[in-house]
């Protein structure tokens, strides 16, 4: 598992690169076709056998890269994951869906209510066996992961390559203010604003921010996201601590930090 | 120092002669702030900010820049400074020019010159404003309310004139050919006197004055007080972005899409991130707020001043804004203020 044993296995052969589709809405595999300007070019560095989004066959049995999308919702998913896992040398989670659960997390308070409601009786067997939707990491261990809702297509890119030639960049875990001081942007809590910044994991260069949103959090709690001290801030600025815990179910509803620091 | 007096007036004059061949960034509005940014004429600049969200750091030390290029094509380094553009800083309080001075003594007054600062720096004027602190200025604490060298024109604000320090032939030869400059009169040095009254009557006194600051973080440093702020961080790091001294960087290799071309990139890293003292193997030394609150902290308020004699903190209040869980130095005096009044029992 892990770049090491895959930069050997590239001395033989161009890497095998699948890239598999879970409960998504497919957008992260399709963003990164919006990277057309270089498609040819990466293209040129992998050798690319299996792509759910554009085939209707089977994954072959063997390769060295797994990209996987979506989160893991059924026991047949889970199943996917662990025999993703078993081939490949290098396992990657793309899109918040991936690393976070995202969007099909929010389904889970009431989860068999809801089934119910959306399928009746008449649950069809393609919908598989339906389980707590839960992240690829919360299934198997991943090697690297590429976060937000969407993904940024350039992010696939320089992550694939950590993943196929390695890297000397360190991942860092800080939250995301810090690029909006570096954006030199206005903080939204300056007008009592909510924004999710506070604990959510930088990365993305504060982009939504940048076009004059607040940050809605698809990239996650940071590991290192401080609740407590985020909920004192939102009283400190006027901003509502429920509004807050609320806004951070969308992206985080099966964190289990979240569920454990719950605010009374 | 060579000084002269110049009419308010002037000013658009003494901009646009810079303007003729230099890039000239100054102070301007953004949202209910100001920033230093590049400006396009004179009536762009607010002399009168406050202060401004980021300091001019970001434009001798960027936020990312390329250290050199590679080609595994070519097997091909090429050593890269990027083409210096030629700057005017302007409008400058004299909390960010000790700033600068700081980052002089770290980057390029050692052992080891950092070229590419030393590029920007050298291809730098810096023009000064007086100014008056607001609630959250405490440079006169640090001695960072007067900047004795570290710029090259320094305006002093004296009603409808200007008092100009002038310390670099090159600037003092632009203005004097823009500007009609005049000698002082009296009415001049008492107006001089009376600014720097006005001034040092204006800062907050809340902000406690505490003497022998670096010897009381030593004497302090395993106070619960470092737990308690320590707990309060959101570990974003906007200090350190904001911050006109932080200087600490990480350096990693970015490849284009092709994977056979790339840069070595510098980018602000800073040790309030949780990561920054992770080293291989996995070992944190700083793996908490405490530790990593405290250190920054120290660095500021003492590890510098011991080695360089100032602190490194030049008290322009920009963290206590930034920081959303009122972390700052100033909470570090009031801590030690408290410390003083419990002993008075």
């Amino acid at each position: 598992m892990g770049a090491f044993s895959l930069i050997t296995d590239t001395e033989r052969r161009v890497p095998r690169v699948v890239v598999v589709g879970l409960a998504s809405c497919f957008g992260c595999q399709l963003q990164i076709t919006n990277a057309e300007q270089y498609l040819m070019q990466i293209l040129g560095q992998i050798d690319l056998q299996y792509w759910q989004l554009v085939t209707s066959e089977d994954m072959p049995d063997q390769y060295d890269v797994a990209i996987i999308e979506g989160a893991v919702t059924t026991r047949e998913s889970e199943e996917t994951c662990k025999a993703v896992r078993a081939k490949a040398a290098h396992v990657m989670a793309i899109g918040a869906c991936a690393t976070t659960a995202g969007v099909t997390g929010m389904a889970m308070p009431g989860l068999d209510g809801r089934i119910a409601e959306v399928y009746g009786d008449g649950l069809p067997d393609a919908s598989g066996e339906f389980i707590a939707p839960r992240p690829v990491s919360a299934v198997i261990p991943v090697d690297s992961e590429v976060r937000c809702c969407p993904i940024d297509p350039l992010d696939f890119v320089a992550m694939l390559q950590r993943a196929l030639f390695g890297s000397n960049r360190s991942l860092d875990t800080r939250t995301l203010c810090s690029d909006c001081k570096r954006n030199e942007t206005e903080c939204f809590y300056n007008s009592g604003t909510l924004c999710l910044g506070l604990v959510t994991r930088a990365g993305c260069g504060a982009r939504c921010v940048n076009l004059g949103r607040p940050c809605n959090g698809c990239a996650g709690l940071s590991p290192d996201a401080n609740l407590d001290a985020a909920r004192a801030a939102c009283d400190t600025y006027g901003v509502s601590r429920a509004d807050f815990d609320k806004a951070l179910e969308m992206f985080n509803q099966v964190n289990p930090v979240l569920a454990e620091s719950g605010d009374e | 120092m060579l000084y002269r007096v110049m009419d308010k007036r002037e000013l658009p004059a003494l901009v646009r002669a810079f303007m003729e061949s230099y890039e000239v960034v100054a102070p301007v509005k953004r949202g209910s702030g100001y920033i230093f940014d590049v400006i396009g004429s004179p009536e762009e600049i607010e002399l009168d900010y406050t202060q401004t969200a980021s300091s001019p750091k970001k434009y001798l030390m960027p936020p990312t820049e390329t250290l050199m290029k590679f080609d595994a094509n070519m097997n091909l380094v090429e050593d890269f400074i990027e083409q210096v553009t030629p700057r005017v800083i302007f409008g400058v309080h004299t909390c960010d020019i000790n700033a600068l001075n700081r980052l002089d003594v770290a980057l390029i007054g050692g052992k080891y010159v950092d070229p590419y600062y030393q590029a920007r720096r050298d291809a730098t004027i810096v023009v000064g404003i007086s100014c008056v602190p607001n609630e959250n200025c405490f440079c006169h604490l640090w001695g960072a309310d007067e900047a004795q060298f570290g710029y090259d024109l320094f305006l002093h604000d004296i009603g409808d004139k200007y008092l100009v320090s002038m310390s670099n032939v090159e600037a003092t030869n632009i203005l004097e050919a823009a500007c009609e400059l005049s000698e002082a009169t009296d009415e001049d040095r008492i107006a001089f006197r009376q600014a720097t009254r006005v001034r040092q009557s204006a800062f907050n006194k809340d902000i406690p004055d505490v003497q022998d600051v670096a010897m009381l973080m030593d004497v302090f440093h395993s106070d619960p007080f470092w737990e308690e702020l320590g707990k309060k961080c959101l570990s974003c790091s906007a200090c350190a972005s904001v911050c006109p001294t932080c200087f600490c960087f990480d350096i990693r290799d970015v490849l284009t899409p092709d994977g056979k071309t790339g840069e070595r990139q510098r980018t602000w890293d800073a040790c309030t991130n949780p990561g920054f003292a992770m080293v291989t193997g996995g070992h944190n030394f700083r793996p908490t707020g405490r530790e990593r609150v405290r250190h920054r902290m120290y660095h500021k308020l003492n590890g510098f001043f011991v080695n360089h004699d100032r602190m490194l903190c030049v008290g322009c209040g920009r963290c206590v804004t930034a920081c959303k869980t009122g972390i700052n130095p100033i909470e570090v005096l009031r801590f030690f203020k408290r410390k003083g009044a419990d002993h008075a029992k």
